[in-house]
């Protein structure tokens, strides 16, 4: 098989994958559902509790959770390529530090501010975020290392101040407290609606610059022998990561993981190009999410538990395993 | 290398300075607070005597907290320090090699069992067996340490490698910490937050008699250990070249590091930053005078809790403002600049 068909059939893999588990999320939760009843619920919606179960719940939340967990993953490829450094993520980088405590200090101080404008905020805040890890990691030119030392120390940073605010604001803590945990409890159409802009134009932003990542992936220097203003390019990813991060983080909440993971994953598949390489994390991350999500509301039903934490159990050992493997860690410059 | 090597105004400047500001801040503690004692009663209280009132505030509450954080605060600095020279890693820290998550999950567990094993309705924080949480917290930061090194030994892993293992235990173990925590209703969520963001609050002599063997033990081993540390900044096959049983002083030296985070951890929760920032400090303080890391990071660890502690007593009034939140929103702008200094 051409090194291209084995990404679209690994591609149609993880988009089947995630029909079945979304259909499988069907039939458990709170209110388990019989296979027959949630096929009949599917294909007529009005059918009392069943269809309603259905349709307003369990199917938008497990579209969020799969577009939620696409764009995170293409936010953390993206990241990666950008810095070339394995260890960036939207987690590691600041991004979702700055998104978050923008956020909560835009509901605690400005109540009045219209949930609309969240991503806006949130993405002002990732770029802030980033600006500050890259100026500390002297314009973005320090090892790896170097750069995730700084990329954590500002998320550290923002995650006090937001810790700050918390505590000063107490009243409208708990609400903000139930958010920051992370998931998708309650989550349904408008939500859907609400992160689909910012998604489709992220993801469609990054697959039109395939060409790009394809060159930066080959380092600074050979990208712009190429020809490439690696400057101008790197900035416009830049916007496109924090773009898929502020979409998902107001509906969300920070989520652990996916965007550090998902990317590693893909490469351990070899993916031929920059377009199924980007079409490769989205759906595996869209599957990995939607599934932990699933999981997420059945374990311990009728009760939630935040959904990070089964990110974090897939991806933790998915990622020490890649870790301890001996061979180097891709993406890196200087993986020594 | 050593202290003796030279003594030039610098390296005096170097120590004496962070030795005046910490005894200013040991002052600053001692007589501030949310509670307006006049400094008559104070220094009576110091040479024994003084109204009962006075003697309850600063001999039961405030000192005790002090002196809690200024050996948590060493504690940490120095774990860093230790961990930052073995790994050969600027990034190492108790909290991102994990040390921090693992104490945190046995709390977690321990609480979990205990309070709601026992009384499902028990949700004050005075009513948990704090007296127990040291201990348990260390086991956990110990053997989390541990398994973070085992893996690393036994598969030699460079320095980037041992780093993203360390930061994917921690998020693991920290994942499935909050996960017990939010299964269990929220308002033991608030008791683990709290003692998650660090604080010194409450702090008695039995916490200071809980730290206090391991900051001597640490005290006794460190200098019999100062040598092979030194040779531990090399690379393995080098440090072998020195004649060094690398493997045998590696674990000494991590023994050292995990026992002192971990009991600190215990004690206070697991303050961010002053084991990645202190050290880094110091050694932009010390400049080319090695000898004097170590004794600045301590002086620097304990001064940076109590300053913090000090600021989040005056600050916040009755509802304090943890540490953790202050020294993270202190250490990070400073290590930011010198991270963006450094050549």
């Amino acid at each position: 098989m051409t090194p291209r068909g084995r990404c679209i059939a690994a591609i149609l893999l993880a988009v089947s994958g995630a029909a079945l588990i979304g259909f499988a999320a069907l039939l458990v939760g709170a209110k388990p559902m019989s296979a027959e009843a949630a096929i009949r619920a599917l294909f007529a919606p009005d059918q009392g509790v069943d269809g309603i179960i259905v349709w307003t719940l369990r199917i938008p939340r497990s579209i969020a959770a799969f577009l939620a967990g696409a764009s995170l993953a293409v936010a953390g490829l993206l990241l990666q390529v950008i810095t070339r450094n394995p260890l960036a993520a939207p987690d590691l980088t600041g991004v979702s530090a700055g998104a978050v405590l923008l956020i909560v200090f835009t509901f605690i101080v400005f109540p009045a501010v219209s949930s609309v404008f969240y991503p806006f905020i949130g993405m002002t805040g990732g770029l802030f975020a980033v600006a500050m890890t890259i100026w500390a990691a002297r314009n973005g030119r320090a090892p790896p290392l170097h750069l995730a030392l700084s990329g954590i120390t500002v998320s550290l940073f923002l995650n006090a101040m937001t810790a700050y605010i918390l505590i000063r604001g107490a009243p409208q803590s708990p609400s903000v407290l139930f958010w920051l945990s992370g998931g998708f409890q309650g989550r349904s159409w408008p939500q859907v609606s609400y992160m689909l802009p910012w998604i489709a134009i992220g993801i469609g932003a990054a697959l039109a610059s395939h060409r790009v990542i394809g060159l930066l992936a080959l380092g600074d220097e050979a990208a712009a022998g190429m020809g490439l203003n690696t400057a101008r390019w790197k900035l416009l990813l830049l916007l496109c990561a924090a773009a898929l991060v502020a979409g998902v983080t107001p509906v969300a909440g920070p989520i652990a993981f996916i965007g550090l993971t998902v990317p590693h994953l893909v490469r351990l598949l070899r993916p031929a190009d920059a377009v199924s390489a980007i079409l490769l994390n989205a759906s595996f991350g869209g599957a990995i999410l939607l599934a932990a999500d699933a999981l997420a509301r059945s374990v311990a039903a009728p009760r939630e538990i935040p959904v990070s934490i089964f990110t974090a159990l897939i991806g933790g050992p998915v990622f020490l395993y890649l870790v301890q493997r001996r061979q180097p860690l891709p993406g890196g410059r200087s993986a020594r | 290398m050593r202290i003796t090597t030279s003594r030039s105004t610098r390296t005096a400047g170097a120590l004496v300075v962070p030795l005046m500001l910490s005894a200013v801040l040991l002052v600053a503690a001692i007589f501030l607070g949310v509670v307006d004692l006049p400094a008559k009663d104070i220094l009576a209280v110091l040479i024994g005597g003084g109204s009962d009132d006075a003697d309850l505030i600063i001999g039961t509450i405030r000192i005790p907290r002090i002196v809690t954080g200024m050996l948590a605060g060493a504690h940490f600095a120095v774990a860093g320090l230790l961990l930052q020279a073995i790994t050969r890693n600027p990034l190492a820290d108790p909290t991102i090699l994990g040390i921090s998550q693992g104490a945190t999950l046995t709390v977690a567990i321990f609480l979990l069992f205990t309070v709601y094993g026992a009384s499902a309705d028990a949700h004050t924080l005075y009513s948990l067996p704090l007296r127990w949480l040291p201990l348990v917290a260390c086991v956990g930061g110990m053997s989390t340490g541990f398994l973070v090194f085992s893996l690393a030994m036994r598969n030699r892993l460079s320095v980037l490698r041992l780093t993203l293992s360390g930061i994917a235990i921690g998020a693991t173990l920290h994942a499935l910490a909050m996960g017990l925590v939010a299964g269990w209703g929220s308002a033991r969520f608030e008791i683990v937050m709290q003692w998650l963001s660090g604080s010194l609050y409450a702090r008695s002599w039995e916490h200071v008699i809980f730290l206090l063997p391991f900051t001597v033990a640490a005290a006794i081993a460190l200098p019999l250990l100062h040598r092979s540390i030194d040779m531990l900044r090399f690379e393995e096959d080098v440090a072998r070249s020195f004649g060094l049983s690398y493997r045998l002083h590696f674990s000494l030296v991590l023994f050292t590091a995990c026992g002192l985070a971990a009991s600190a951890v215990g004690t206070v929760g697991p303050l961010i930053f002053v084991g990645l920032v202190v050290p880094h400090l110091a050694h932009f303080l010390a400049g080319r005078h090695f000898g004097m890391v170590m004794p600045l990071t301590v002086v620097l660890g304990a001064s940076l809790v109590t300053g913090a502690d000090l600021v989040g007593r005056l600050l916040g009034q009755a509802e304090e403002i943890p540490i953790g939140v202050i020294t993270a929103l202190a250490g990070a702008p400073a290590l930011l600049i010198l991270l963006r200094r450094r050549s």
